[in-house]
């Protein structure tokens, strides 16, 4: 008889408003196989729920929910995970977490060392999933924010350096006695080393407290995970070192047991693979930590300190405290603590590490000021506006810390190989020690042979001792430690490079996405040009002054927050005209507006508006069509259904449109212009920029339509547009890039977010993916490279050839060689300037 | 029974039988005890490090069926 065991868990819903949406959330959660009674409560907004666990999980349930448009609220738990030091460990921490059954989804980063789970606490509690991590032998603690988190992970590096640091002090100045002593018959040693440091009972009493000492932790590491049917690399080093041990000790005990006698004990390989693995490790945590080094050095510029003005007296407070309408003071020379508006004085702030701008921006009454960007020269006041988690920084920092826990597509598949890799090569030992044994050994072994660099023949050694010398060797030799390394600290390294230029990826898929765009729709309004449109023309007809025209305009649009509307209120007003209110208005989107005014009705847009309203135009076209040809925008007016005239507004160009525009070109990329703009209009900026592909008359609604058309094309397209205005565009893009978001960064649907208003950053954000992705492809490059040249030699492909063996402490050396040199890479990215970046800095200096 | 015994039944059983297996077979050849014995044991131990991380989940995954 089967039994089914059910469990039982409570969902909590978001978006149900109706009877309709309760049925709805019932269908698809009882769709879920495995799921076999759903009551879902509209007043709580939850779903109660029985399922077997063996077939449903809270994955599968919350995908359910999701896809048809509600949401499984989850909470979010950040943990620092301590003692990861491969791909494989973090696919157990993520295996460990994943197997929890509150737990519907968990993102495990090595290189920053995190977490990111989402669970249901209902079920599983944030300190059930810690003690799941720390039970597989990981450290985890909650994440915390800001300085205190810098605090902690420094604290929590530099006590893991230093613990490293002392085992290989143990290790390296023990086993260089142990190598010394071990090759004492060699070379020039006899003349300057005491034979009885070549004793193997000495060597025996030296190797011992390096296997049990620092090589400690790979013994007790391996066998946490064991007990739980999960591998990591401990365990490679921890048969590695324990094989290696176990023949120097019969060899030395037994000497006659045929492993090759006194004059192979290999104390020195037990020894110095401890010393090499242990020297990895710390070149490891000591270049890791510098791979997020762009976050630290934001963190470090939260000022820690305020000059409030309170009761007319100015006190000196810790920046957390300071409120919002709170009225600060800033000398020259000093950080501005929080976000703010100047209220009086006037200065120049250097911004360039909030926004990448090299030069500082002068401020005055009314203008934004930056929490942690520099004050220059005068002295000035502002209200705070933003304080505490809510600043400018503070959002930069959170988003980049999220973008670090994310992973990208290509890293997928690293970890699917990492993952399995040390299973794969402990089935490869076992495969290798078979055949040296039974096949081997008999056909090639050679008594003349010798260990790669050491003067060691191994003449002594028997068909078993050389079949599991070779065997522990391909154990030691196939750490994917680079693998694991090799997405997450060029993302690392990446996002933070990114984050100094002002330059957002809002996670490591953006940044992959970005990396391979082929094309990118520019908004024109507000993007390609100032957003801020002059009136340049007024055509009168039916009698009507040109005053008069564009008074009546200035009127219907005086309700309008459209920028041309404002434009024509604006030029009005420049004129000195009285602007009188209307009686009702009526904005019709991608069209024009309709009002009424002293009782008569007033329409003014676009042709399509005219059209549909029956207005005959027959006598305005050609002087619409010219002004059109000229690239500007042209509204007709008509009054009581009759033709009154046309105001034409231009928008200009920003400075840097065109030559960001040749830039993508030059990169190789299409770039289109998407407008609610006439044809003509359109085509008329287009040319100006360099544009060659126009998407015109495109109402609001209809953007992403056409960013989908573009897709279907087989095209990965990026959208640049206002992050809020353009939402449902920039989120149909495979890159949305909302540009100019200033400080609000929390508000932004992009996945890509520009703080300043400056296209260049553009290109800029595309050369730092294209390098961050190059930087990913050259470090798997090596790293999988690394083992599929290291795995063969180190099973002895090359022994029948060359009579040479790679010894077990020179795999270690290799393999500690091959991660360093994937962080070492990743390093790289520290010096890297966009190029777009350089050379406009050169011109500047110029 | 608790999952783990009956995992750690079937990973020791195949290791061992693949261990004597090779006890087996090198007892047809001309091998030393020592390369006999040790052999075996790497064998065993080599088979248990591979079989553990797929008999464990498997046992657990069906134990909850």
């Amino acid at each position: 008889m089967v039994v089914e065991i059910r469990k039982r868990a409570v969902l909590p819903v978001a978006g149900m408003t109706c009877a309709s949406c309760v049925a709805h959330v019932e269908e698809a959660l009882n769709d879920v196989r495995g799921v076999k009674n759903v009551v879902v409560n509209l007043a709580t907004g939850k779903a109660a729920v029985e399922y077997e666990p063996s077939l449903a999980t809270l994955a599968d349930m919350k995908k359910a929910v999701d896809e048809i448009g509600y949401e499984v609220v989850l909470a979010t738990a950040n943990l620092q995970v301590t003692g990861m030091t491969c791909a494989s460990c973090v696919e157990n921490v993520q295996k460990t977490v994943a197997s929890l059954p509150g737990v519907a989804k968990v993102v495990v980063n090595l290189a920053s060392e995190s977490a990111r789970v989402s669970y249901l606490p209902e079920i599983t509690s944030i300190s059930e999933i810690k003690k799941a991590v720390q039970e597989i032998g990981y450290g985890a603690v909650e994440r915390v924010e800001g300085q205190e988190a810098l605090d902690r992970e420094k604290e929590a590096r530099q006590r893991e350096i230093r613990r490293q640091l002392i085992n290989m002090i143990i290790a390296w100045s023990i086993g260089s006695l142990v190598m010394i002593g071990t090759f004492q018959p060699y070379w020039f040693l006899p003349n300057i080393v005491p034979e009885w440091m070549n004793n193997k009972v000495f060597l025996f009493l030296l190797t011992t407290p390096i296997v049990f000492g620092p090589g400690r932790q790979f013994f007790v590491n391996s066998w946490n995970g064991l007990k739980h049917g999960l591998t990591d690399m401990n365990l490679l080093y921890a048969t590695g070192i324990g094989a290696a041990y176990l023949i120097a000790i019969i060899n030395t005990f037994w000497p006659d047991a045929g492993f090759g006698g006194r004059e192979a004990t290999f104390y020195e390989a037990a020894a110095l693979l401890t010393a090499f693995i242990i020297l990895g490790r710390y070149l490891e945590a000591v270049t890791r930590g510098r791979t997020s080094e762009a976050i630290r050095r934001l963190m470090k510029l939260q000022p820690k300190l305020a000059r409030v003005l309170r009761d007319g007296q100015e006190l000196e407070i810790p920046a957390e405290e300071v409120m919002v309408d709170d009225i600060l003071a800033v000398r020259p020379g000093e950080a501005i603590p929080v976000d703010g508006l100047v209220t009086e004085g006037y200065s120049s702030v250097d911004q360039s590490m909030i926004t990448g701008e090299s030069i500082p921006v002068e401020k005055k009454a009314s203008d934004e000021v930056i929490g942690g960007t520099f004050n220059k020269t005068g002295a000035f006041k502002f209200r705070a506006t933003r304080v505490g988690k809510d600043t400018a920084l503070a959002q930069i920092i959170k988003l980049v810390e999220d973008a670090q826990t994310t992973k990208a597509p290509i890293q997928k598949l690293a970890d699917q190989v990492a993952g399995h890799f040390i299973l794969g090569v402990h089935a490869l030992a076992l495969g290798v020690f078979l055949f040296w044994f039974f096949v081997g050994y008999a056909n090639w072994f050679s008594p003349e042979s010798r260990l790669i660099l050491t003067p060691y023949l191994l003449t002594g050694m028997g068909v078993f001792g050389f079949a599991l010398l070779t065997s522990v060797t391909v154990l030691i030799i196939s750490c994917p430690c680079a693998v694991g390394l090799a997405t997450p600290s060029a993302v690392m390294a990446g996002s933070g490079k990114g984050a100094e230029h002002g330059i957002l990826f809002k996670g490591a898929d953006a940044m992959e996405a970005t990396a391979k765009l082929q094309a990118i729709i520019f908004d024109k309004t507000g993007t390609l040009t100032k957003g801020e449109p002059t009136v340049t023309d007024v055509v009168a007809s039916g009698g009507l002054s040109q005053e008069e025209i564009l008074r009546l305009a200035a009127a219907a649009e005086w309700h309008s927050e459209h920028p041309l509307g404002e434009a024509i209120v604006r030029g009005a007003q420049e004129r000195g005209l009285y602007l009188e209110d209307v009686d009702s208005f009526n904005a019709i989107p991608g069209h024009g507006v309709e009002v009424r005014l002293n009782g008569q009705s007033i329409l003014l847009g676009n042709r399509k508006l005219m059209a549909e309203r029956d207005v005959p135009l027959d006598g305005l076209l050609p002087q619409a069509e010219r002004l059109e040809q000229e690239g500007k925008t042209v509204m007709f007016l008509a009054m009581a259904g009759k033709p009154g005239g046309i105001v034409a507004v231009a928008d200009t160009l920003k400075e840097t449109s065109a030559q960001a525009v040749k830039e993508l070109h030059h990169m190789g990329l299409k770039v289109a212009m998407i407008t609610g703009d006439n044809r003509r209009t359109a085509e008329a900026i287009a040319q100006q920029v360099g544009i060659d592909r126009v998407l015109s008359e495109v109402l609001p609604e209809d953007k992403a339509n056409e960013v989908r058309k573009l897709q279907g094309e087989g095209l990965k397209v990026a959208m640049v547009g206002d992050g809020i205005n353009d939402a449902p565009a920039l989120a149909q893009a495979d890159v949305g890039i909302a540009i100019g978001s200033g400080t609000d960064i929390a508000k932004e649907t992009g996945h890509v977010i520009l703080i300043k208003d400056d296209l260049m950053d553009v290109v800029a954000a595309i050369q730092v993916a294209r390098q961050t992705l190059r930087l990913i492809k050259q470090n798997l490059g090596w790293a999988f490279g690394y083992n599929t040249l290291s795995i063969p030699i180190g099973a002895g492909l090359l022994y029948p050839f060359f009579a040479q063996m790679v010894s077990p402490e020179l795999a270690a050396l290799l393999m500690a060689i091959s991660s360093l040199s994937v962080t070492m890479n990743t390093l790289r990215m520290r010096g890297y300037v966009p190029p777009i970046r350089r050379r406009r800095l050169q011109e500047a200096m110029a | 029974m608790k999952s783990s015994i009956i995992s750690a039944a079937i990973y020791l059983g195949i290791s061992l039988t693949a261990a004597l297996i090779f006890l087996g077979v090198t007892l047809m050849g001309n091998y030393t005890w020592v390369a006999r014995i040790g052999g075996s044991l790497w064998i065993f131990l080599l088979s248990n490090i591979v079989l553990m991380p797929v008999v464990i989940p498997w046992v657990k995954k069906r134990g909850e069926i």
